[in-house]
């Protein structure tokens, strides 16, 4: 289930979702790694909690009740680390409040948590949550060398190539580049196992 | 009917678990926070003036805050400065009223301790100890002064300005004749790599060693940084090469009067960041004069 999170479902590059952050925040490796961080915590956090309370939500005000709970575990996950890793913080202070606007999180509590166990959610959403730290950190691999020349800050190239990657305009194309990557792959590997 | 009962009940019995959950977490981390922003204000404030793990300040070095507070009683509207004053054992607090056109009101001794009154909590008991209802007060500001022995080595004082998304906070350091000694941005929520370079040493540094005559009249210029400016404003980064003692002074007095170099893609933050500067100094350099005039004429024995 975590490996279907990462490549069959991946959740920016297969099922298309959050793509805000995927085009506008992956500028650079530590970045996406930050977020990923950050949004593996609130999924599967969020996934269990709503897994383990699903007979009580009432149909119809599940969205509301979805919200509610990504809202808070944000809130809480935004405080502890403000208050006890204050160097982390500093760098994703301002991802980690996005978090709760990312459709990846309402859309997985949607389509499985609300139907399935807790552990199962649980490890549904540690694959969601790698998956879409995995996507961040290629699109950030990409943009940080091509756009700065950078690697996790590291002057690798010494110049700067094209600064247009690290505009939200190239991260557009960057991942519809990787989506058909993703793609191209899945045609293959399935030709490969039809023989 | 029913129906609609027990959607609001879920939907309240929700909010409430929630607003719970979020409460007590940020009962229990607020003070490891509080302690967090201290620490950090430490740090900017000794890097600020020099300092650092390797060159760690000397002993005689004291840092004494001033506090501004708003005074409003019915129509009447003045300043209070909550200073700190000798006292025979110690530093303790006073409150200097001043009203708005620079003129000594009143003089107040303060119930409070230098350590208490870094808690906003603590200073606002104090006041209301002198300041009776129907009296309200807010607080403005703060400002920190640094004393190396006998001498005022600088004032540090936090400011915030409207930046290009919501605000920029930043600390300036001035020495004794109002010139720039350093800048450091504290918090901001500007694009990373575009609004956010202005934490980079070759935007901040520009403001080292602009005087106040400068300040008053510095603007945003859109032209790109010259190369051996740029060397000079990163000779802190560690990766560069120290310039010789020679061409440093040259590049120092050659861009002295230079305008601010704005960011790439990130003009409205560069000027932010400047008007905000120009701001802060201009009200502080006002503000301190008129303290200092009502310090000497009244003999208030202040510790700085």
């Amino acid at each position: 289930m975590v490996s279907n999170g990462i490549l069959n479902e991946n959740p920016i590059f297969r099922l298309a979702l959050s793509m805000c952050p995927a085009v506008g925040i992956s500028t650079t490796v530590m970045n996406g790694i930050m977020l990923g961080i950050a949004v593996l915590f609130v999924q599967v956090f969020s996934s269990c909690t709503i897994a383990a309370i699903k007979d009580y939500i009432h149909p119809r005000i599940r969205i509301p009740t979805y919200t509610l709970t990504i809202a808070t575990w944000v809130t809480v996950i935004d405080l502890v680390l403000a208050a006890y890793m204050p160097a982390a913080y500093k760098e994703m202070g301002i991802f980690v409040k996005l978090i709760v606007a990312f459709a990846i999180i309402t859309m997985r509590l949607e389509m499985f948590a609300c139907k399935n166990s807790v552990p199962s959610s649980f490890w549904d959403g540690i694959g969601m949550g790698l998956g879409f730290m995995f996507g961040m950190m290629a699109l950030g691999f990409v943009r940080e060398l091509l756009g700065m020349g950078t690697i996790l800050g590291y002057d690798v190239l010494g110049f700067r190539p094209l600064l247009f990657f690290v505009l939200p305009a190239a991260g557009f194309f960057c991942v519809g580049i990787m989506m058909a990557m993703f793609n191209y792959m899945e045609l293959v590997y399935n030709r490969k196992k039809r023989g | 009917m029913k129906e609609i009962i027990r959607i609001t009940i879920g939907l309240t019995v929700a909010c409430l678990v929630a607003a719970l959950v979020m409460g007590s977490v940020f009962i229990i981390t607020d003070k490891a926070k509080k302690h967090n922003e201290h620490v950090n204000v430490q740090q900017t404030v000794l890097g600020l003036l020099g300092y650092t793990k390797s060159r760690p300040a000397p002993s005689d070095l004291k840092l004494y805050t001033i506090y501004r507070y708003l005074l409003e009683n019915g129509d009447a509207k003045t300043l209070g400065y909550m200073v700190p004053v000798e006292k025979g054992d110690g530093v303790g607090y006073d409150l200097i009223v001043v009203d708005l056109d620079g003129q000594f009101v009143n003089r107040f001794t303060l119930p409070i301790t230098p350590n208490e009154a870094a808690e906003a909590q603590e200073r606002t008991t104090a006041l209301r100890t002198i300041l009776k209802p129907p009296g309200v007060f807010g607080f403005a500001d703060e400002t920190i002064i640094a004393r190396l022995g006998a001498e005022r080595l600088a004032y540090l004082i936090p400011g915030k300005c409207q930046g290009f998304k919501t605000f920029i906070d930043v600390m300036l350091a001035l020495d004794q004749s109002f010139k720039i000694v350093g800048l450091e941005i504290m918090e901001h929520e500007e694009d990373p790599g575009l609004g956010g370079e202005i934490e980079q040493d070759y935007f901040k540094n520009q403001f080292k060693g602009k005087s106040l005559e400068n300040v008053k009249k510095i603007k945003v210029i859109k032209e790109p940084l010259p190369e051996e400016y740029k060397k000079y404003l990163e000779t802190k980064k560690s990766n560069a090469e120290p310039l010789p003692k020679g061409v440093i002074d040259t590049i120092r007095s050659k861009y002295q009067d230079q305008d601010i170099y704005a960011l790439t893609g990130a003009t409205i933050s560069s000027n932010a960041v400047t008007q905000g500067v120009k701001g802060i100094i201009r009200k502080f350099a006002y503000r301190i004069t008129i303290l200092d005039n009502i310090i000497a004429s009244q003999h208030i024995p202040v510790a700085f």
